[in-house]
């Protein structure tokens, strides 16, 4: 003998259907990962840690020997563990920045890299301390020749500006790719080829006599 | 003269295989990274991925190492260095592979734990109505037959 009528029978499955419906929303929306922006950050910092001070007596004109203390600093926040290269380069007043339209990189002579692994979420910062080592005058130019960077000291070839004036050091984030399996200049993220880079101004007038 | 030459190829040699290597390492960063991917999207924790990423950026910096020895007389110490920087990617690869079985199967078994707590939600919701129902229609009962008839 039944003691519930049809119709309360009906409304029971109503609701029952109803909230089996509601509840397995809920489930799918709580174990369905939200598509996120993918993209890194750089930055360099200065000696204190902010965008400000990035020379002795925030004089531009950079002496033979002095040390120059920045921080670099990369944040992945592409959802994936990424292999990441911060090239740094040098150029003059002439030389071609990277294109962000094309995502092309600068045609600049490569100095140095800084590879690392980062995580989701990871920020990465590195001290970059860097003194020009050796320069000399070339006619009404100033070459510069070598440069040290932590310590290490590098040969530099054809990098020379007009009185000195006008040098940049061009910082470049590459990703490796893992479909071309080779580092590549940017990232790609939705269909989109986007780059980051950043360039820092500097005068070298007082090089040694040649 | 020819011994000369032979000797001299003989000294290169090892230079030349190690350069081999040492490219070949700079592939198989590439490819662990991939590995890692994997481990990530089958669902494997921060924590998990951390401990893949503390040890792929220590064969970095071995990496990094072995290619600033150029002396011809540090080769051994060269070769050294690209052996633990290839057994370190090894390690990685092995706990890479295990994590993504592992995290597989715990997000599979989660995911279907949460659809099965859907269902026992919903059960305990009509439940709930139920006795809502049951407990209102006795009210409403209750209030019927406290109701009083008056003459107008």
């Amino acid at each position: 003998m039944s003691v519930m009528s049809s119709q309360n029978r009906r409304t029971l499955i109503a609701v029952f259907v109803t909230l089996l419906v509601v509840c397995e929303m809920i489930a799918y929306v709580a174990t369905t990962p939200r598509p996120r922006e993918q993209f890194f950050q750089l930055y360099v910092l200065g000696a204190k840690r902010m965008a400000a001070d990035y020379y002795p007596d925030n004089d531009t004109n950079i002496r033979l020997g002095v040390p120059i203390m920045w921080y670099l600093g990369v944040t992945d926040n592409m959802g994936t563990v990424q292999l990441v290269s911060i090239r740094v380069k040098i150029g003059n007043q002439t030389i071609k920045p990277p294109d962000d339209q094309q995502a092309l990189e600068s045609p600049a002579p490569v100095v140095t890299e800084f590879l690392r692994y980062l995580q989701d979420n990871e920020t990465w910062e590195v001290p970059f301390v860097w003194s020009i080592t050796d320069a000399i005058p070339v006619g009404g130019s100033t070459r510069i020749l070598t440069l040290q960077i932590n310590n290490e000291t590098y040969q530099l070839q054809d990098c020379s500006a007009s009185n000195g004036h006008n040098f940049r050091l061009i910082f470049e984030l590459w990703t490796w790719q893992t479909d071309a399996n080779a580092f590549e200049f940017g990232w790609m993220a939705g269909g989109e080829h986007r780059v980051a880079w950043l360039q820092v101004w500097f005068n070298m007038t007082s090089p040694r006599l040649a | 003269m020819g011994v000369l030459v032979v000797l001299a190829l003989v000294a290169i040699q090892p230079l030349v295989v190690t350069s081999q290597t040492t490219d070949s390492l700079q592939l198989r960063f590439g490819e662990t990274i991939a590995m890692v991917h994997q481990a990530e999207s089958a669902g494997a924790t921060p924590s998990e991925i951390g401990a893949l990423v503390a040890l792929l950026n220590k064969a970095l910096g071995l990496y990094w190492e072995a290619l600033k020895v150029t002396a011809p007389d540090e080769a051994q110490r060269r070769a050294e260095l690209v052996a633990q920087v290839d057994q370190i990617l090894m390690t990685v690869e092995n706990r890479a592979a295990d994590l993504t079985a592992l995290a597989s199967q715990r997000s599979y078994t989660n995911k279907v734990l949460t659809y099965v707590w859907g269902v026992v939600a919903a059960v305990l919701g009509t439940i709930l109505y139920v006795f809502a129902a049951s407990f209102y229609q006795k009210y409403r009962i209750k209030r019927t037959f406290q109701m009083r008839v008056t003459r107008k």
